[in-house]
């Protein structure tokens, strides 16, 4: 079936079989690799998306529920050729190792900064917690969105 | 596979035949249809025919969980429930209506071994590994409900409304038996519409985990108090949503070599629970 989606501004339209998710046909049909495919079960956030100025993970939503909805995906984050603020806070502080969990934590962190522009301690926390990081510890995550909030 | 948006309730109940599947936020089912654990010929995606809100003491089925955990009038139970459930993505799309229908996390059966809940003849839990078990009415099948809300809704003595009845939550839930292994007494395409909450004196939701957040309940307890009595109810404790009479009745349980610690932290988590919503 021929789907017309929304992403990052741009007007799409993709062949999709009714049970497909979106970070599927993101990845493999409309050439958005950023968002990464790691669990597809909702258990590790880096396939992060906004669906309407909400995070989700698009592995599990289909992308025939998508159609009609604005979608954000971490390619969409950069403002013309210059990193967003909290892309650049990542590299700056090395909360970037193997990247694998990256894109979902800089569409999260946008997110979180976009309705909490000075979060507490807890609240990043909160807010993270459905990005899982194997390599960081987090510590130099936490550092980056500080950063990012104070920049 | 085809799918469908029928935008009323009338259109939704037609598409909703033999062969299809309701859909609300997905988090739950687009894996399953994935896996091929679910098949469907048609999936009926149901947001613009269930209703979608609160009021007073009604919430919708399709309210999502992050609609939930930031409402300040509804029971303090809930709220900790729905704060607690998942993760921050999970609850932007998942429903309460898909949560209290969620199947079991039991990685035995989400790998789709042929065990005795997919008609087979064995629990692989119960010789393997059983740690997140379910400590009551654990055999035939052993897997521990995973829902926070449902145990919430159950201490609350909520009312479920479908399409066709109204019915209290408990009846929502079944014991699989030998010759019907479902875990939900709804009929096929029935679709919850609303829940009625009661407000009660002072409710609460403890939650033990393996992490601080996003993780299943090892063991969830629902506490609330209202005129008649405090109802507790526990999340991840058996395969269905569990009232429990009172702590001493920890002492029925039938706990798998591996998961006996679970009847400590309940005892615990329902100490202060009953501290938390005493008058
Ligand atoms: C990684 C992960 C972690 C999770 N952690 C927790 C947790 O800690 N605690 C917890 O409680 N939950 C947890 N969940 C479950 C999550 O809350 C549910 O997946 C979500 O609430 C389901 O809602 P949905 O709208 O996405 O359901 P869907 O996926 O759309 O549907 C789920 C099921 O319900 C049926 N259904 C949905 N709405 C209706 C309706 N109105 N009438 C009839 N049938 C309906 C569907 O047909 C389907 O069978 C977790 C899920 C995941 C994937
Ligand atoms: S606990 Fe239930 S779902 Fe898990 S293996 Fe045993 S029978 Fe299957
Ligand atoms: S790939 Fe979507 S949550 Fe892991
Ligand atoms: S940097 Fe490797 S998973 Fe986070």
């Amino acid at each position: 079936m021929k789907i017309e989606l929304s992403v990052n501004g741009e007007r799409k339209e993709a062949d999709v079989w009714p049970g497909e998710s979106l970070l599927f046909t993101l990845r493999e049909k409309l050439g958005l690799p950023g968002s990464k495919n790691a669990c597809e079960q909702g258990e590790c956030g880096s396939c992060s998306v906004l669906l309407d100025e909400k995070l989700v993970c698009s592995c599990l939503v289909l992308t025939a529920q998508a159609q009609g909805h604005e979608i954000v995906t971490v390619e969409g984050i950069a403002e013309d050729d210059r990193l967003h603020r909290v892309q650049e806070a990542f590299v700056q502080t090395g909360a970037v190792q193997c990247g694998f969990c990256t894109p979902g934590l800089i569409v999260a962190t946008v997110d979180l900064l976009a309705h909490r522009p000075e979060p507490s301690d807890d609240e990043i926390r909160e807010a993270l917690s459905g990005n899982l990081c194997r390599c960081t510890g987090y510590q130099k995550i936490f550092d980056a969105v500080r950063l990012a909030a104070r920049a | 596979m085809d799918i469908l948006r029928p935008d009323s309730l009338e259109a939704a109940r037609a598409a909703l035949k033999n062969g299809s599947v309701a859909l609300a936020g997905g988090t739950e089912l687009v894996p399953l249809l994935r896996d091929r654990i679910v098949e469907a010929d048609t999936i009926v995606e149901i947001r613009h025919a269930v209703p979608r809100g609160i009021q007073g003491t009604r919430i919708g089925a399709g309210t999502t969980l992050g609609e939930l955990e930031v409402d300040p009038q509804i029971p303090d139970a809930l709220r900790e429930a729905c704060r607690l459930a998942a993760s921050p993505q999970l609850r932007a799309m998942g429903t309460i209506g898909g949560n209290l229908l969620q199947a079991t996390r039991c990685w035995y059966w989400r790998l789709k071994y042929p065990c005795w809940l997919h008609g087979g003849g064995r629990c692989f839990a119960h010789e393997g590994l059983h740690r997140e078990h379910a400590v009551f009415a654990n055999a035939p099948c052993a897997s521990a409900h995973p829902s926070d809300v449902a145990a919430a809704l159950l201490a609350l003595g909520a009312t479920v409304r479908t399409d066709r009845r109204e019915l209290p939550i408990a009846e929502l839930y079944r014991l699989p038996t030998g010759d019907d292994r479902r875990m939900t007494g709804l009929e096929p395409g029935e679709l919850i519409l609303e829940l009625e909450v009661p407000m009660p004196a002072a409710s609460t939701y403890l939650k033990a985990m393996d992490r601080k957040r996003f993780a299943f309940a090892l063991v969830g307890v629902a506490a609330a108090r209202s005129p008649e009595g405090t109802r507790l109810a526990l999340a991840g404790m058996a395969p269905i949503p569990w009232l429990l009479e009172d702590e001493s009745a920890l002492d029925e349980a039938t706990p798998l070599p591996g998961n006996a610690y679970k009847l400590e932290i309940a005892r615990a988590l329902i100490r202060r629970a009953l501290v938390a919503v005493a008058p």
